[in-house]
């Protein structure tokens, strides 16, 4: 059993409580703006919603997962005890009281202005320095990584890192460079306007400085999903992992270039020059290639499994692999949303296909499959796997893992792919309700139906889920064994300095940022008199 | 490291990935040359506090005007809920600008049906090039949350023939089809 | 697997810097240069220009041809959220002392009893905001007009802090009907409370509880018309055309009943 378990399962549990709520409110939004209900008569109850579901699910819950999985990789893979514990307490108690700070304007109607709080909406100050906590708890995880990995370095010089610690701490320093971005829109725009300290704000510099965040935050959030995609799966399926190095360079890849692409958020703004649309649009598209290269490998390393199973022929080692554990299934399904999840992201790359669906729910239905759906479905996969070394009992209800991961597969297809539809029928994002007997929203309406089907298929899953964690507490108790880690098929005779560390890629990550950002971002800074007025919202009676 | 199978097909697959990304952003670069949708090529700041009071956005300004050269020019205001004109008109077959901007928050204007797709941010000037190949009636939401009104938002948009739409424009300043 | 001597970080540190380096120079190279110049030009500007276009370098919108001219008095009054935000004491003073010339219609204590407008804890934006329209003509009564010709901007923004300080009549509230909890979102009618302050608020838009029937209905119509234009950007009547009788009606009729 791993040291520091009742800290990792501190993360898990906080993080999947704020998953499980904020999976009830999304399936409540995606019904009460369906045909299936009438026209709410609070709208602003819809808004708020979408504020606490989309920051529970974007910034709380897979913060907390990163941060727990992180924790157990630093335990398992370096084979020491967490060095800063209660540290890890405090960065954890910031991350807990930062979300509830944050939730109780939200509650209250104080705060809906969404989840990436565009200004000149402004929300009551209380939501954004919650955030700033959750944030900050973030950042003590980031710095635990790098000091945990520092002493084992010391201990073990020269030796290569294990893999699964070498792509946690990419991941962290990804996160905590990115997050900058939204610290500064956060500290130096919003909370002072938010406080009344300013009362004008550049609207076009926040939303630069937030696509800083925007899309590499949501690599922060696949880190987990591809370190077990390369660490856990093969492992848990008997094969062996095709590729070390490849895997090294696929981390340090998406260290580079997750970066600096965010103005593809930004596509359809006025703020930002054309010449920089196409840069990160370019950039954008290098930072498919580590996918498409993870996609070989793991399929490369799944095959390896399903021919040491006496699978023969081309594909005749498909039917050979293990389909009746969860990982397997786990694995096959967030490929599957994995492939058009990012084929749905390579549309969105360039400006000439993005105008087409900009801000149409299917972009909403992009980031639920490719999140909600391939990543997710990892999370679920971490989580069983790691259960039994945090809670000493062993998982035995395969059987409703399986339904669990069944379900929610086919929850998320049939919640997106008519999601993606909608949006291709030109429907708007975050509206309240829509009138579907207008002839221009008609064809829409059967496939919000199909995605409100979808919602409460995922609620089932849902529930399966707590069920087999719960349930994995109450087993009887049963010695995991150590924690192993996939092996590499291939020896590999030397490891190159620069596939064992960081200082190289977080240079060229930071280069780019500047590359990508600086001017555009300077720019903003100097001009003068183009701020606009704030506007509260609920600045009612 | 060369003489390793796995290595070669390694590289294999990475020169392959390498070049459909290489070939897609060559095709949206192309596509965009050709086909006009490119991104606007000019950042513009105005006061979104006197759009009113002076300058291109006045309200007697706002709507589709007909160019020198025989384009149309039309102008475009967003604010919580509604668009003015409330209802664009344009001409069929006829290179059309839209220039708009925000009077308060961040808005969105989407012309469904078509690719006509930009964000109105107060004190910037958005401006979208485009030709309507067919008449007709488009819906005009804002995509982008402005607030608890947003689901009001719904503009229109109608293309008209052009002969029509010159017949219209004789001696008018600046046309919309908002029935008054 | 075994380390590598420095030598061969080196290399990497070469390869992947000067690789991203060429990344970065083509898609600048295509992006800010080749992109723009093939572009069509309308011949005005130089390749410099585009560049600098290209990067987003700004510009202030140009003066351009001048706008058409308007045939419509319109509202000139500048509106931002924080205007008239503080309540000056002083302010109230002076105003209670201007409004005894308001009482005979708008009510002694800012509650009219007829259908002259209740302005009884109104937000002092948009008194201040109408009194400045009824100056400049934008809109127009034959009661109003002469009468502001006399008011300074400090008397304005003196009534608007006095009319604010008094208290609202008391608002019952009933089940709002469906125009007014939802709107007509086909017909561009956002729920009114959205601006009007029961939801949220924009500031100009006035607080609606307890105004007479007649006033509301009245004053629908006219947006509707365009007979009444000193809304700003024509945003009400915007609202106003996608009402239809019985909306107006129905909304009037619940804001009167507030009381």
């Amino acid at each position: 059993m791993l040291p520091s378990r009742r800290l990792i399962l501190a993360h898990f549990w906080l993080g999947f409580a704020a998953f499980g709520v904020s999976l009830l409110l999304g399936e409540w939004q995606m019904f009460v703006r369906s045909p299936l209900h009438a026209w709410l008569r609070h709208p602003e109850l819809y808004y708020r919603s979408v504020t606490a579901h989309g920051t529970a699910m974007a910034y709380v819950f897979p913060m907390l997962i990163a941060m727990g999985f992180g924790y157990a990789v630093t335990e398992a893979a370096l084979k020491q005890d967490l060095i800063g514990r209660l540290w890890a307490w405090g960065a954890f108690a910031l991350v807990a009281v930062g979300t509830v700070v944050a939730m109780i304007p939200v509650s209250l109607g104080l705060a809906s202005v969404l989840y990436t709080f565009y200004p000149p909406l402004i929300a009551n100050p209380l939501y954004y320095i919650g955030i700033v906590l959750v944030v900050a708890g973030s950042w003590i995880w980031v710095a635990l990584m790098s000091v945990n990995l520092r002493a084992w370095r010391q201990r073990n010089p020269g030796a290569p890192v294990p893999l699964a610690m070498f792509a946690t701490v990419a991941g962290a320093y990804l996160w905590a460079w990115t997050a900058v971005g939204a610290a500064l829109e956060l500290l130096l725009q919003i909370i002072p306007a938010s406080l009344g300290i300013t009362t004008t704000i550049d609207a076009g510099l926040s939303r630069v400085l937030f696509s800083w965040t925007l899309h590499a935050i949501v690599y922060f959030w696949l880190m987990p999903a591809y370190i077990a995609y390369y660490t856990i799966i093969p492992r848990a399926i008997g094969g062996r992992l095709y590729s070390d190095p490849m895997a090294r360079l696929v981390f340090v890849m998406f260290l580079v270039f997750a970066m600096p692409i965010g103005v593809h958020h930004l596509f359809a703004d006025p703020q930002v020059g054309a010449g920089f649309k196409f840069m990160h649009s370019v950039f954008t598209g290098l930072v498919v290639i580590p996918t498409l290269l993870t996609v070989f490998t793991i399929c490369a390393s799944v095959e390896i499994a399903g021919r040491l199973r006496g699978g023969r022929g081309m594909f005749g080692w498909l039917i050979a692999l293990p389909w009746r554990n969860p990982m397997m299934l786990a694995l096959a399904f967030s490929f599957v949303m994995l492939g058009f999840g990012g084929a749905g992201g390579i549309i969105n790359m360039t400006y000439q296909l993005d105008s087409s669906v900009h801000n149409t729910q299917w972009i909403t239905g992009h980031f639920h499959l490719i999140f909600g759906g391939a990543i997710v479905m990892m999370y679920f996969a971490i989580a069983t796997d790691l259960w039994p070394h945090l809670t000493g009992r062993a998982l035995a209800s395969l059987g409703l893992m399986r339904a669990q991961l069944w379900t929610w597969f086919i929850g998320m297809i049939v919640l997106t792919f008519p999601w993606h539809y909608a949006g291709l029928l030109g429907m708007p994002r975050r509206m309240a309700f829509y009138d579907y007997s207008d002839p221009a929203l008609a064809g829409q309406a059967a496939a919000v139906d199909a995605s409100v089907a979808g919602g409460v298929i995922l609620l089932v899953s849902g529930a399966l889920f707590f069920a087999v964690l719960v349930r994995g507490h109450f087993a009887p108790a049963a010695d995991p064994g150590e924690y192993r880690f996939s092996v590499a098929a291939h020896h590999q005779a030397k490891l190159p300095a620069a596939l064992n560390g960081f200082g190289l890629w977080v240079g060229l990550m930071v280069a780019l940022t500047v590359v990508n950002y600086g001017f555009p971002i300077a720019h903003l800074l100097s001009l003068k008199n183009n701020e606009v007025p704030v506007m509260s919202v609920s600045a009612s009676q | 490291m060369s003489a390793d199978p796995a290595a070669r097909s390694e590289r294999r697959w990475a020169a392959i990935s390498i070049g459909i990304v290489v070939l897609l952003i060559a095709m949206a670069a192309y596509g965009g040359l050709h086909q006009a949708v490119m991104p606007q090529a000019v950042v513009e700041t105005v006061n979104p506090r006197t759009l009113h009071i002076a300058g291109e956005f006045t309200e007697g300004n706002l709507g589709s005007a007909l160019e020198a050269d025989g384009s149309v020019m039309v102008r475009v205001i967003g604010q919580q809920y509604s668009f003015t004109p409330q209802c664009i008109l344009v001409p069929a077959g006829t290179p059309v600008t839209i220039r708009a901007t925000s009077a308060d928050v961040l808005h969105g204007l989407m012309i469904e049906g078509t690719n006509v797709n930009t964000m109105l941010m107060p004190g910037y000037i958005s401006t979208v090039s485009t030709r309507f190949s067919t008449t007709g009636a488009h819906a005009v939401p804002c995509h982008e949350f402005c607030g608890v009104g947003h689901e009001g938002m719904w503009g229109r948009i109608s293309v008209i023939s052009r002969e029509n739409f010159l017949k219209l424009a004789e001696g008018r300043g600046r046309l919309s089809c908002v029935a008054q | 697997m075994t380390m590598d001597r420095p030598p061969f970080w080196k290399t990497w540190t070469m390869a992947a810097a000067a690789l991203v380096a060429c990344i970065a120079a083509g898609s600048i190279t295509i992006g800010f240069v080749l992109l723009p110049v093939l572009q069509p030009n309308d011949g005005h500007l130089s390749i410099w220009q585009r560049i600098c276009h290209a990067a987003g370098v700004s510009r202030p919108v140009a003066a351009g041809e001048p706008p058409a001219p308007a045939t419509i008095t319109t509202s000139r009054v500048v509106v931002v959220p924080q205007m008239l935000m503080a309540q000056v004491p002083a302010s109230v003073g002076s105003g209670a002392t201007l409004a005894l010339q308001c009482g005979s219609c708008h009510g002694a204590r800012g509650v009219s009893g007829a259908d002259v407008p209740n302005l009884a804890g109104q937000y002092p934006a948009v008194i201040y905001k109408e009194l400045l329209d009824y100056a400049s003509g934008a809109r127009e009564n034959a009661v109003m007009s002469p009468r502001v010709a006399q008011l300074s901007d400090a008397d304005m923004r003196d009534l608007a802090a006095y009319y604010a300080y008094l208290p609202r009549p008391p608002a019952g509230r009933q089940a709002a009907p469906p125009i007014v909890a939802s709107g007509s979102p086909m017909h561009n009618v956002a729920p009114c409370g959205a601006c009007h302050g029961t939801t949220d608020y924009k500031t100009g838009s006035p607080w609606l509880d307890s105004e007479p029937f007649d006033y509301l209905k009245a004053q629908l119509i006219a947006f509707a018309s365009g007979a009444r234009h000193n809304d700003i950007s024509g945003q009400m009547r915007n609202v106003a055309r996608g009402m239809t009788v019985a909306d107006i009606t129905a909304s009037a009729e619940y804001y009167a009943r507030a009381q």
